[in-house]
């Protein structure tokens, strides 16, 4: 009886990392085929599948310059967007969610729902009048139209609250006050350095957020100096390099790397940030 | 100090003050002009546009190809949804079970994740190239001798459909399962126990416990995939030709929207109705089916603690 449990359970295990083991393959695989084609010459792309890589990776990125397409800027333009994204998210998101859980203002828990629902509309649909407005305003191919409206970023302030919530904060704010201490100081010098594990994790949802976001850029950003690089990614696409197998790999490959590194530092930030705040781009 | 006490909530107003300016300003004032766009025939090349009541309305009704992208948005979400639901509830319960010691339960969960973080253009670009022509797969399969000789899968209706949805679950299982994960280690325990002692079957204590508990959760994944399936476009624009090819069966609301913004005139009042619909309907069931199913859960005493979910009290 007990032998036949112990074989049941083993049995079962032994069923579930099958089941592992396909997922991980159907994961790894095509990311590892992109990673090594961007190493391949387009004429061994298509005379085969390989998993090993090649040594044609320079040659591939002398196609890729030279047909028109500067990667480098595009990797610099998407950088600089995503950063100050980021940092726009981060302060504004943190103040705002203070601003919730400290005050007991009249209206605080009406906002605090209004900030719910605004996560569960799909705010994405408003571009074409975003669109309309910001041309009216001369804004249009300008990344201020992509900044500015993250100062109101429902979904950084939903996850902001749920840090600020699991922090037990009324003892230090009630001491800093005794101590003379303005509020808009508490919040900047005592409770933005003690929230620093919560901005990271917002941080990197925000990062990545920008860093991948096409759609709003693709309507907003006309100029070609101001592409950023899913911008680039679908000019890959374009008549130019149709059959550049290998400069097309490697331009994507080129803006998969540094993503799967930078995963590999803060995963285990990532991880346990998505469990908390369920941020969704 | 009670006096300085209430003065101070005053202060919450100005924390939340750039909030709710910047929202009236790029959020609130966007959407009403999407709105009053959808009700003219405003074009990019006329810069400007006379008020035409509904009928930018009642010509999307008449066109196939917008109830299509209807259609095509809903399934191409819910094929998804699914298995990205079901596979997530499984690995979770497998992941989570105290019997089966799976292990580096972290890293697999985090390989899964991966997808999720790469730029969902590229994604999209990268399979359009393992399904071309001289594609890794017709490769593949000629090679191990399923396939006589390579097939152009991109014009083929179902299998552009297919990829599309199994590139979105792709993308998202892993997601999922860390969500679900979070909601199941957060059951108490001795619910379990007290069950193991009443002698429940381990797919009982699952169908019983898990789930019921589990489901402010689950609305929440619920919805808030709803809402990001609804604006479906990076994906299913750069797998084909960016216009629903073949024969418009990945064309979604979006992309519709999109063509209409980007054709020769820039129909933007008619791109601001897609928009609209589309705004209304998903706005309608993400809010509907979280306030409803909301209500009805407050028979169970003892659930996982998710402050966004249930109202919390005030503290002190």
């Amino acid at each position: 009886m007990i032998n036949n449990y112990k074989f049941n359970t083993s049995l079962i295990r032994f069923f579930v990392y099958i089941v592992l083991i396909f997922l991980l393959i159907l994961i790894v695989v095509p990311i590892w085929i992109l990673l090594v084609n961007a190493t391949r010459s387009t004429v061994e792309i298509q005379q085969g599948l390989s998993l090993l890589p090649s040594t044609h990776l320079v040659d591939n990125y002398n196609v890729l310059q030279n047909r028109g397409l500067n990667m480098v800027r595009g990797f610099t333009n998407s950088f600089y967007l995503a950063a100050v994204s980021t940092l726009v998210t981060v302060y504004f998101s943190m103040l705002t969610a203070y601003g919730i859980v400290v005050y007991n203002f009249k209206g605080r828990q009406t906002f605090s729902n209004f900030i719910l629902v605004l996560v569960m509309i799909p705010t994405q649909l408003t571009i074409i009048g975003f669109f309309q407005y910001m041309s009216r305003l001369g804004l249009t191919d300008n990344y201020a139209a992509l900044i500015l409206p993250l100062i109101a970023n429902a979904g950084g302030v939903f996850f902001s609250k749920q840090y600020f919530e699991s922090m037990l904060i009324q003892d230090l704010i009630d001491a800093a006050r005794i101590d003379g201490a303005s509020e808009l100081k508490i919040f900047h010098s005592i409770m933005l350095p003690l929230a620093v594990p919560g901005a990271v994790t917002l941080g990197i949802f925000a990062f990545v957020g920008s860093w991948n976001n096409f759609f709003t850029p693709f309507i907003l950003i006309t100029s070609v100096e101001k592409y950023t690089l899913p911008m680039l990614v679908r000019s890959l696409r374009g008549d130019v390099y149709r059959t550049e197998y290998g400069a097309i790999y490697l331009g994507l490959a080129m803006t998969v790397v540094p993503v799967i590194i930078m995963y590999a530092i803060f995963s285990r930030y990532i991880v346990s940030g998505i469990a908390m705040g369920a941020v969704k781009e | 100090m009670k006096f300085t006490k209430i003065n101070r909530n005053y202060y919450g107003y100005f924390f939340i003050a750039p909030f709710i300016i910047a929202f009236l300003i790029f959020g609130l004032y966007p959407l009403y002009n999407t709105l009053s766009l959808s009700l003219t025939d405003y074009t990019l090349m006329t810069r400007k546009g006379e008020y035409i009541g509904l009928q930018n309305f009642t010509v999307l009704f008449a066109d196939q190809l917008f109830l299509k992208a209807l259609g095509n948005t809903w399934l191409i979400w819910l094929l998804n949804f699914i298995p990205q639901i079901g596979v997530a509830l499984l690995l979770s319960a497998w992941f989570t079970n105290n019997r089966l010691k799976i292990k580096g339960v972290g890293i697999w969960r985090a390989i899964f994740y991966l997808p999720n973080l790469l730029i969902p253009v590229v994604i999209a670009a990268l399979f359009n190239s393992f399904f071309s022509f001289y594609g890794p797969i017709n490769q593949f399969l000629v090679r191990v001798g399923y396939q006589v000789e390579a097939v152009h899968y991109l014009q083929n209706v179902e299998i552009t459909r297919a990829v599309v949805i199994f590139i979105q679950w792709w993308m998202w299982f892993g997601q999922t399962i860390i969500i679900v994960m979070a909601g199941m280690t957060s059951i108490p325990v001795h619910l379990y126990e007290a069950a193991m002692v009443d002698g429940a079957s381990a797919a009982q204590m699952f169908r019983r416990i898990t789930l019921p508990l589990l489901k402010p959760i689950l609305i929440f994944i619920f919805v808030t995939s709803l809402v990001g399936g609804m604006q479906m476009f990076d994906i299913p624009y750069l797998l084909t030709d960016g216009r629903g090819a073949p024969s418009n069966s990945i064309m979604t609301n979006n992309i519709l929207m999109y063509m209409k913004f980007a054709s020769s005139r820039g129909h933007i009042g008619a791109a601001s109705a897609v928009a609209v619909l589309t705004f209304i309907m998903t706005t309608i069931c993400a809010l509907g089916i979280f306030f409803v199913l909301r209500d009805k859960d407050d028979t169970v005493s003892s659930k996982p603690k998710r402050s966004w979910f249930t109202k919390k009290s005030e503290t002190k």
